[in-house]
């Protein structure tokens, strides 16, 4: 009986707090986490800043890692919101599933997860993985698609990534693109690396994967070999927000509509820019953000 | 555990191009051919500021440079460079994609501990030892190769053995830019999520076995090139090495 009296003093008390914190109604506190490279910060940056302007209070722990370290760290309740590649995401629980569209990748990514969290809506931009080749090579060998990379592939250095053998997105998809796997002349270097575009640049390799929105692309002038058989996962990225917190937020579909109209605007395009301010020109990450936002509209007080 | 057992278990990863022979002789290899380099630059250096003592602020703070600048840091900035060479110096360009960011970072890492611990052993040789040595006629050569030298001989090998296992366990990053070695089992292991994880373990424990049983072998030279005079002996005082006279 005591016990219960103490508890309902307690919880009366808590929700006290919480409705003088919020200002109308309760904001509690959200703690996003990031992948450790440059788009995954932006993406959780660009959510912070929409949700610090909205009156959250913002705990940031960014770079916690690559998937296989953050997922836990999500999963465990470190952080309640991350911004996750909905193909990729899905892949890392089932990589049968993954399909190259964006929209289908988050229903089923929504389904993997739907006992711990909620996958918010994408970006229309995406980052694919992209098969890349220099200018040079690209106009001497007629280069445009990965299709036409099968009578040509002899006479290619081929940068490829370490786990290429397993990946059915790599191996797979140049045995689909006509290429005899492996290759003859195969450097090993990880996909969307510094390595293997300085390599390409610096003609030690012909061919590389990289990441659609890559600033070396851009910085270097490369050439993408458009997928045209549609291999390639949908990479369209979405918040992903635990369902413990989401609990915790009055109302979750204005929460929800918060983050939503900021991945609506982020376009492949947008993405492939911001990311040269910041891997090239090397701006501040929080600036280029807020400048985003300001341009789009998105910080205008309530 | 039971998954990294196997994977020493598979015949399939002690043969061919990317065998546990093959990717330990790449690593012993780049590890030797560094170790070397570093000598040939720290060992005379180290030599002459620690007979001289001239230049060794100079030297020490250079050599603390290196020190202080990540592998992985230096890999990442030599490759660029490297690679931009490759066409005007006339090298291949898989040279500069992999073999000369890997030596460079590796010579760099290894170039400190040979320089320091030659200069600190040489420095550390008995001041009335070397005056008596000149009072006697001997020559500043003859003072470095007689007296100096050999009294040092333990702590520059000291520095040699600390170089060698730095150098090995460092060589694993060459991975990051397709150079082989042991690292391939770690970089590879790693990107293959969780399916890699008992490589990566088995390529951490070859590392390992590899470095500590380098580490051992110069362990046991050390103590046997040591001279017997200044050898630090533990344990019963019956045994102690008597001093020659």
């Amino acid at each position: 009986m005591k016990i219960n009296r103490v508890l309902a003093v307690g919880v009366s008390l808590l929700l006290a707090a919480a409705a003088c914190g919020g200002g109308g109604g309760a904001k509690p506190e959200v703690r996003i986490g990031s992948d450790n490279f440059y788009e995954s910060v932006l993406m959780a940056e660009i959510y912070a800043q929409v949700l610090e302007n909205d009156g959250y209070t913002v705990t940031r722990s960014f770079r916690l890692g690559s998937r296989q370290e953050r997922a836990p760290a999500f999963t465990d309740g470190q952080v309640d919101l991350v911004p996750e590649y909905v193909g990729s995401g899905l892949g890392f629980y089932d990589a049968t599933l993954v399909t190259g569209d964006g929209a289908t990748n988050r229903e089923l990514l929504q389904e993997e997860v739907a006992d711990l969290a909620t996958v918010f809506g994408i970006t229309p931009g995406e980052d694919t993985n992209a098969g890349v080749v220099r200018t040079d090579t690209a106009t001497e060998l007629g280069l445009a698609s990965m299709s036409d990379l099968a009578a040509v592939q002899d006479q290619l250095r081929w940068g490829l990534p370490p786990d290429c053998d397993e990946n059915p997105l790599c191996k797979g998809a140049l045995e689909e693109y006509g290429i005899t796997y492996p290759p003859a002349q195969r450097e090993s270097l990880a996909a969307c690396d510094v390595p293997i575009a300085e390599a390409l640049n610096g003609d030690a390799i012909d061919f590389a994967w990289l990441c659609s929105t890559q600033p070396a692309i851009a910085q270097y002038g490369f050439v993408v070999l458009s997928d045209d058989l549609d291999l390639q996962p949908a990479d369209n990225i979405a918040p992903m927000v635990r369902n413990d917190y989401l609990e915790t937020v009055g109302d979750a579909d204005a929460f929800q509509a918060l983050l939503d109209a900021a991945s609506a605007l982020m376009t492949t395009d947008e993405l492939t820019r911001l990311g040269v301010e910041i891997a090239v020109d090397q701006r501040e990450v929080d600036e280029v953000a807020m400048e985003w936002l300001t341009e789009n509209g998105l910080l205008t007080a309530e | 555990m039971s998954e990294v057992v196997a994977w020493f278990g598979d015949p399939a990863n002690w043969q061919g191009p990317t065998g546990v022979p093959t990717r330990l002789w790449e690593h012993v290899w780049i590890s030797a051919v560094s170790v070397a380099t570093a000598m040939l630059v720290g060992l005379p250096i180290g030599l002459w500021t620690g007979h001289t003592g001239k230049g060794a602020n100079l030297a020490m703070n250079l050599a603390n440079i290196g020190r202080a600048i990540p592998s992985y840091a230096i890999l990442v900035m030599v490759l660029p460079i490297s690679l931009a060479l490759a066409p005007r110096l006339g090298y291949s360009p898989n040279l500069g994609l992999s073999f000369i960011p890997t030596f460079t970072a590796m010579v760099l890492l290894a170039i400190p501990p040979i320089l320091v611990n030659t200069h600190a052993g040489l420095q550390a040789v008995d001041r009335d030892l070397i005056e008596a040595s000149r009072a006697m006629g001997l020559k500043e050569s003859q003072i470095l190769r007689r007296i100096e030298v050999p009294l040092s001989l333990g702590v520059i090998v000291g520095g040699f053995r600390t170089a060698v296992l730095n150098v090995i366990a460092t060589a694993t990053i060459g991975a990051i830019v397709s150079f082989g070695g042991l690292g391939r089992y770690i970089i590879d292991g790693r990107l293959r999520g969780i399916a890699g994880i008992p490589e990566l373990i088995a390529g951490a424990i070859l590392v390992t076995i590899l470095a500590v049983g380098v580490d051992l072998v110069l362990g046991i030279l050390q103590k046997r090139i040591t001279p017997r005079g200044v050898r630090v002996v533990t344990g019963h005082p019956e045994i102690i090495e008597p001093a020659p006279i």
